[in-house]
């Protein structure tokens, strides 16, 4: 893992001058894809912004129906609370699906949505990739697998 | 970059000077896969030590009681449900972690539509929820039998 500095956010405002200050930086949630590919050097951040203590982990019903979730929720709260559960009965069973209760528990919602791609290739830095590296090559095309089933892009 | 970091650990408080890479298993040094950070399970290979500071954090040797043996690790032995030296505290950890889920009505993928204040840990609840921890020396079937036996008392 390439050395890094840790930055915990108080606010938002905080945390926006934090990130605008660091244009190779990353913003930290449960860490649970962002670390595991920092390790393998996929991810090499040169400063981690912590926004789980700025950002809502809270989820209600809105009166015009639907749900606002908020971004620093852990999965498995989210599976577990009443307005997702007796409510949204499909997406508590989706998330409680994903993972392992480890996993679920340290992961965020916010920090779901800024996954990485599940491909061996993305993990494996010997290889060339466009999603790393936009242009070099998608190995996934004849490569492990071919994974690349339905199609790939330049970048 | 080395920061100062401080945890909680098995209700003791613990300050060190680390790097910002250091992850909670590096920190313990103990060696388990699972620990109970701030009372829900997590795997400590991914979790920053940094991002943690402050957090209680239980291993498999704070589960023992007053110096003995904790009943649950009694039934892993009972029951030959061992894996390597990361598993098995880990396992462990898990267990008592996943029951006190199980306790207050946590759902799973098995029970997930259930109204749920009262999970019954049947093989395949027991199963689903204790997915997390992986090992190639497998024992899991025997690890089933040991959890099913404490969830029966």
């Amino acid at each position: 893992m390439k050395p890094f500095r840790y930055d915990r956010a108080q606010d938002m405002s905080g945390a926006v001058a934090m990130l605008a200050a660091a244009p190779r930086g990353a913003l930290l949630g449960g860490g649970t894809n962002l670390v595991g590919l920092m390790k393998l050097e996929v991810a090499t951040p040169d400063v981690l912004v912590d926004v789980r203590h700025v950002i809502s982990d809270r989820v209600e019903e809105l009166p015009v129906g639907g749900l606002r979730i908020g971004g620093a929720i852990p999965n498995s709260d989210l599976a577990a609370r009443p307005p997702t559960r007796v409510r949204y009965p499909v997406l508590s069973e989706a998330l409680l699906s994903g993972a392992s209760g480890q996993l679920r528990h340290l992961a965020t919602v916010a920090g779901n949505l800024l996954q990485r791609t599940r491909c061996v290739h993305l993990q494996d830095i010997t290889t060339p990739r466009n999603k790393r590296e936009p242009w070099s090559a998608c190995s996934a095309e004849e490569g492990f697998h071919r994974q690349a089933v339905i199609g790939w892009s330049e970048h | 970059m080395e920061v100062e970091i401080t945890l909680r650990v098995d209700g003791i408080e613990h300050t060190l000077t680390a790097d910002t890479r250091t992850t909670v298993l590096d920190a313990l040094q103990c060696g388990a896969c699972t620990v109970l950070l701030e009372g829900k399970r997590a795997n400590s290979c991914l979790a920053l030590a940094v991002a943690h500071q402050g957090a209680d954090i239980v291993t498999a040797a704070g589960l023992a009681r007053d110096g003995n043996v904790h009943p649950r690790r009694r039934l892993f032995i009972q029951h030959d449900a061992f894996q390597c030296g990361y598993r098995t505290p880990g396992q462990m950890v898990s267990a008592v972690g996943m029951l006190r889920e199980a306790d207050c009505g946590s759902p799973s993928a098995v029970s997930g539509r259930r109204d749920g204040d009262d999970v019954a840990l049947d093989q395949k609840e027991i199963r689903e929820r204790m997915s997390g921890n992986l090992c190639r020396c497998g024992a899991y079937a025997n690890i089933v039998s040991a959890i099913a036996e404490v969830a029966r008392r």
